[in-house]
């Protein structure tokens, strides 16, 4: 690292530390790693979505070439795992509730001799009535899904009764009374699809069991320690036997946070007694991990005549899947999030979260907020429309300020919202004409997102040499959490960046993260970096005191690795006080620190909560987007032409990566917008495959996106900054639907807005 | 046991092979046939590859003024190539709108016929061209008119072990031409698509791809709208007949309405472009 | 089920032999005959070009080529270009112009944009944004590829 980098770390759009690797073709991801004697496995999924299991029987695939074993429901035992609902086991037993879960597995020699082998095992079906849509689960008559599910150990229980999974209502204020005082109330209701995550790279795994028993585990994942505590759940063996590991990441986005194939694949290598790898399909990838929940929202804002925002009711049902996963939670924060950045003093916030026989739908960016801004947003548009206010100035006027508190109560500390709503208005030039055959429309989207929730850790070690290990459990995704949170260390220590290597996390090893999530890690993970790298600072000037007999109180770190008395030239590189605390003295230099995210999400005396999911959320992250989309009245395709996001992300850590993440949010949430659905023709999934599913090119992203980045510093922050990871795509669907219904004259309540709603709608406005 | 992938240099060599091995088939790009035998859904015995040819490959001029293109020729040749011009540049444009560069890199002209995806990009383009198929089998060679080559969705009029060997086009005109493809991303299947000739005598050729299993076309209607272009009431009634002739599906791409609903569209919006660039 | 068959193949500028099936792909060859790990299996249908390879000079896929059809062609993987002025101009403005994520797709995206600098030496955003539209990448937005790509072709006259 050459010399102006010393002490200036933080702020700077540095490279991720593993690109070298990347782009030589030398990064390893799990598909890439093997075993001595190593074993292929391959899934069997149900052929029915709601079955009662008769038999299964594997003898024939177990006479198959190649094989080394076959697992079943019989081979896992009663365990079942679940963030907030236990529900669900390692492989279906008894019973099959959705089309494609997993009934049995075969390791062999070969994928293709496993696969082949998973075609040869006979299960006998009793097929139940599918229930496929949330309203068709609660009717009075529909059979169970989950006919235990009062027996089931829950961590968060509110309402579950039949197909009912969970239910949520937040209060504040009195709206049922506020109506009245409003002199313009919209009504609508709005649907979202279900959108599939497409990490480039499947999910996969990899175990081996040693002599004693114990289980060496790689896989995909956004948390080993999820992983961890999925696997000891779901079969049933204390946690200490499992070490998880993770190699380098193809993409997350939700997917890979909680378990797919590593119960099956520990559960294969137990029983064959040999290291076994399971790369899934895409096609099983789309089919039998997890994807972005369904919403029908039905949603009631009111106003003054100046553009005062009183009042909103949103309401909300949302297709939970066959499990629950991390659905109660994905309720519970979308309606949270439902009143938006905005000062409503009279909000209700409701929803019902229902079984149903589809795959699970889990953590998706966004986490149900993207669902309620495509519906709040166009509200807010629709008021300002009708009330012949200026959508920014509609916004303007109602949008919370640092200081005031967020639905229900939770602290907004900072909030650099108006200056992001500034920065995309002067940005944007004026809108151009349309071109022949077509229609021009801008549109307008203002959003909030948490980042926090519960715990993390960090180690930091000093080698004898002076150098520097980082070790917090942090999965890196490809995002460039290592990077960031070096960066924070190499920082606080005033070291040039590569004096900071980053261990990969290791539940042997690492201090438990919850995970790579909630859009967290630089903000929580930071902290407890920053406090950890403080605590080394400590010992240094300690063993450096005893050095050069001074106080503590005498000594300051100085760039490039030494520590010196303050105003004297008399200093030491942190390889000699690093050397006496190895050999001498003192023990060697190691900081360390944990925490719980511990900000209270709800303050009594302002609201009331039923069915709460996170008490303690996390801090806010705000971002206004402003799209240009040009309508092709031939087809009714909607363009992108350009966008312009400005986020207030405390500070950037990293600016590069920060943009990347709003450029890769922008274009994951213009393919949820525009094309991207999940089709189920009954029960089956119509378009389990990237020839069917499509997301966005190079050519259907536009080149003219711009990131603005505004810092509005968090306090506790590390440097300040807050999270980014998902905040970019909350606002696009509904930015992109209002600036179609300026176009079309009219909105769009349907999520995607594909060329054929649009056209329809287009046809209606023509007459 | 033959090889699993037997690679030919002369056709009679490549016909001599599958008529050996009935349960083979031909391998032209790989860029469908792979995809499929990858998902499972064939599981060939053995393949004969049609890359070492001769005879397959290239765009040529013919003495007359024809063009003939080898069926083993690429995507990215025919998107490049310089002798489809005027009232054939719709099969380049549509050449181009194929998937995407490194499956243009792979994918043939003949492969893609064969295969018959009524979502593909040349069945209508190749139709509103009136290409002729020349084909290779065991009985001989022949000529298939292209709008006798799909007779239901997937199914072509190809007999047993016929080959696809090469595709012409009559001698391009001035006149000029256009493919307007519609789908939900780039290198998508087409959801609809319209290729379209502006014919010397105030007319057109048109043909919808993607609204059933064949491309649509309308011989009559096209006579009856001559010299009545700029007629809306003509060119609606000329739109409705290929609505009539339609029999779309619904699928992820759209629904069978909403395809109903493009072709007029498509072929207005086609229209209007090719007015605007012909030469007054 | 077919045999397991050894294939020669020209990789990366010399002869190697490998053990795969008979009807094996050029990518499993690679992968798991080869241990040549750089391409990768994204979707096995040709859609998400992460398998990408240089082969006779043209950016194709791997998982759609049959290892037996391979025979006399040759096949460059990133591994070939380790020496290659281009493409380390290229891979070094991925890596430090925020072009590169989860990096899953980006041995593929890199194949594409080396042959896009062969053909064109300052191509514009839109013929970038041509030439990888068959490279599928879900982290980045692709516009820090697309002037990665423009920095590397610039790059050529320093």
């Amino acid at each position: 690292m050459t010399a102006p980098d010393e002490g200036q770390v933080v702020g700077r759009s540095l490279p991720k530390l593993e690109n070298l690797e990347k782009v030589t073709g030398r990064a390893h991801y799990i598909a890439d790693l093997s075993r001595p004697r190593m074993l292929h496995g391959a899934i069997l999924g149900s052929a029915f979505a709601h079955a009662r299991i008769k038999s299964v029987s594997i003898e024939a695939a177990l006479a198959a070439p190649g094989v080394a074993a076959v697992i079943t429901g019989a081979d896992v035992g009663p365990g079942r795992m679940g963030a907030f609902i236990k529900d669900e086991g390692a492989i279906a037993q008894d019973k099959v509730r959705y089309l494609g879960e997993p009934v049995a597995a075969v390791a062999a020699e070969t994928e293709a001799q496993a696969r082949a082998a998973c075609r040869l095992i006979d299960v006998v079906y009793e097929e139940l009535p599918a229930l496929t849509s949330p309203e068709a689960a609660l009717a009075p008559d529909a059979p169970a899904i989950h006919e235990a599910l009062q027996d089931y150990v829950k961590i968060f229980d509110s309402g579950s009764e039949g197909n009912l999974c969970s239910r949520s209502r937040f209060d504040e204020g009195d709206v049922d009374a506020a109506w009245a005082d409003c002199d313009l109330i919209v009504e609508g209701t709005y649907t979202t699809q279900a959108q599939a995550h497409v990490a480039i790279e499947p999910c996969g795994a990899l175990a081996e069991v040693d002599q004693a028993g114990r289980i060496t585990l790689w896989s995909a994942n956004q948390s080993v320690f999820r992983v961890q505590a999925n696997v000891a759940e779901a079969l049933s063996i204390p946690m200490s036997r499992l070490r998880c590991l993770t190699p380098q990441v193809g993409g997350g986005f939700g997917i890979k946070m909680e378990a797919h194939v590593q119960p099956i694949v520990v559960a294969l290598a137990e029983k064959s007694g040999r290291p076994v790898k399971l790369i899934l399909s895409r096609e099983e990838d789309f089919e039998i991990t997890r994807a972005r929940h369904p919403f029908k929202i039905r949603i009631k804002t009111g106003a003054k005549k100046d553009g005062t925002l009183l009042a909103r009711h949103c309401e909300v049902l949302v297709d939970c899947g066959a499990y629950a996963d991390d659905s109660p939670g994905v309720l519970g924060y979308s309606l949270l999030m439902s009143r938006g950045p905005y000062r409503i003093p009279n909000v209700r916030a409701e929803g019902q979260l229902v079984y149903t026989n589809k795959l699970r739908f889990g953590a998706y960016r966004g986490f149900g907020n993207p669902q309620v801004t495509f519906a709040g947003e166009q509200q807010i548009d629709e008021i300002a429309r009708r009330l012949d206010l200026d959508p920014f100035e509609m916004r303007r006027r109602n949008m919370v300020v640092a200081g005031e508190p967020w639905f229900l109560g939770g602290e907004v500390a900072s909030c650099g919202l108006a200056e992001c709503l500034d920065k995309v208005e002067q940005a944007a030039p004026p809108l151009p004409p349309a071109a022949r055959g077509k229609r021009r429309g801008r549109g307008l989207a203002i959003n909030a997102h948490i980042s926090g929730l519960l715990g993390t850790g960090a180690i930091v070690r000093m080698l004898e040499d002076g150098s520097i290990v980082l070790n917090t459990g942090a999965t890196d995704i490809g995002q460039g959490s290592d990077t960031v949170l070096a960066q924070i260390c190499a920082e606080a220590l005033k070291v040039p960046l590569d004096m900071v290597k980053v261990a990969s996390p290791d539940t042997d090893g690492s201090p438990f993260n919850w995970g790579t999530t909630a859009s967290r890690v630089t903000y929580t993970t930071g902290r407890a970096v920053i406090a950890a790298s403080e605590e080394v600072a400590r010992q240094i000037k300690e063993q450096a005191g005893a050095i050069l007999e001074c106080t503590v109180e005498d000594l300051e770190l100085r760039s490039g690795g030494r520590v010196g008395i303050v105003g004297s030239d008399r200093e030491l590189p942190f390889a000699a006080v690093s050397g006496r605390a190895h050999w001498a003295a003192g023990g060697p230099i190691v900081g360390h620190n944990t925490l719980v995210y511990d900000g209270k999400t709800m303050d009594p005396k302002r609201g009331s909560a039923l069915g709460l999911p996170f008490p303690q959320i996390g801090v806010f992250s705000f971002i206004a987007l402003l799209v240009d989309v040009e309508v092709d009245e031939a087809s009714g395709q909607v363009e992108v032409l350009e966008a312009w996001s400005a986020c207030d992300v405390g500070k950037a850590i990293n600016p590069k990566l920060v943009e990347v993440q709003l450029e890769g949010a922008f274009v994951q949430g213009l393919g949820y917008a525009l094309f991207e659905e999940m089709v189920w023709d009954g029960p089956r999934l119509a378009n389990p495959s990237l020839m069917d599913y499509k997301i966005p090119t190079s050519l259907d992203a536009p080149f003219a996106l711009h990131s603005i980045l505004i810092e509005a510093p968090q306090p506790e922050g590390p440097f300040g900054a807050k999270g980014v990871g998902e905040i970019g795509i909350n606002p696009v669907p509904a930015a992109i639907a209002n600036a179609v219904a300026m176009a079309l004259g009219r909105p769009l309540k349907d999520l995607p807005l594909s060329g054929e709603r649009v056209l329809a709608a287009l046809m209606e406005s023509e007459g | 046991m033959p090889a699993f992938v037997q690679r030919p240099t002369r056709l009679d060599e490549a016909l001599a092979l599958k008529a050996a091995q009935p349960d083979s088939l031909y391998l032209a790009g790989g860029a469908t046939l792979v995809a499929m035998k990858n998902a499972g859904l064939i599981e060939p015995e053995s393949l004969i590859a049609l890359d070492g040819l001769q005879e397959l490959s290239g765009i040529t001029r013919l003495a007359d003024g024809s063009i003939r293109i080898g069926a083993m020729t690429r995507h990215r040749e025919t998107a490049a190539s310089p002798l489809l011009t005027g009232s054939l540049a719709m099969l380049r444009q549509a050449a181009g709108k194929i998937a995407n560069p490194p499956v243009r890199n792979m994918g043939t002209m003949g492969g893609s016929l064969a295969n018959a995806d009524p979502g593909a990009d040349y069945p209508a383009a190749l139709v509103a061209a009136e290409a002729e198929l020349e084909l290779m089998g065991p009985e001989g060679e022949r000529r298939l008119p292209i709008s006798e080559l799909f007779l239901d969705w997937y199914e072509t009029a190809l007999k047993q072990d016929e080959l696809i060997t090469g595709i012409h086009l009559p001698t391009p005109s001035a006149a000029p031409s256009h493919y307007r493809k519609l789908a939900r991303v780039s290198g998508d299947y087409a959801t609809a698509s319209c290729a379209m000739v502006l014919t010397a005598d105030g007319g057109l050729r048109v043909a919808i791809g993607a609204c059933g299993p064949a491309p649509l076309r309308a011989p009559a209607a096209e006579a009856a709208l001559c010299g009545h272009l700029h007629d809306p009431k003509a060119l609606a009634e000329f739109s409705q007949s290929l609505v009539d002739l339609a029999d779309p599906i619904d699928d992820v791409r759209g629904s069978a309405d909403y395809r109903r609903k493009l072709i007029p569209r498509l072929i207005s919006a086609s229209l209007d472009r090719l007015l605007q660039e012909q030469p007054r | 089920m077919s045999e397991t068959v050894a294939f020669t193949i020209d990789l990366d500028g010399r002869r190697q032999i490998g053990l795969a099936e008979a009807d094996a792909t050029l990518l499993s060859l690679l992968r798991d005959g080869l241990e040549i790990t750089g391409p990768k299996r994204g979707c096995n249908q040709g859609v998400c070009g992460a398998c990408t390879v240089m082969i006779d000079g043209w950016p194709q896929r791997a998982c759609l080529t049959l290892a037996a059809a391979c025979e006399g062609k040759s096949v460059t993987t990133l591994e070939g270009y380790a020496e290659d002025p281009v493409m380390q101009r290229l891979a070094r403005a991925f890596a430090e112009g925020g072009a590169v994520q989860c990096g899953f797709c980006t041995t593929g995206m890199l194949i594409s944009a080396r042959k896009l600098l062969e053909e064109e030496a300052k191509p514009d955003p839109d013929r970038i944004r041509q030439a990888l539209s068959g490279n599928l990448c879900r982290c980045i937005g692709y516009r820090k590829i697309v002037e990665a790509v423009t920095a590397a072709a610039e790059g050529a006259e320093t």
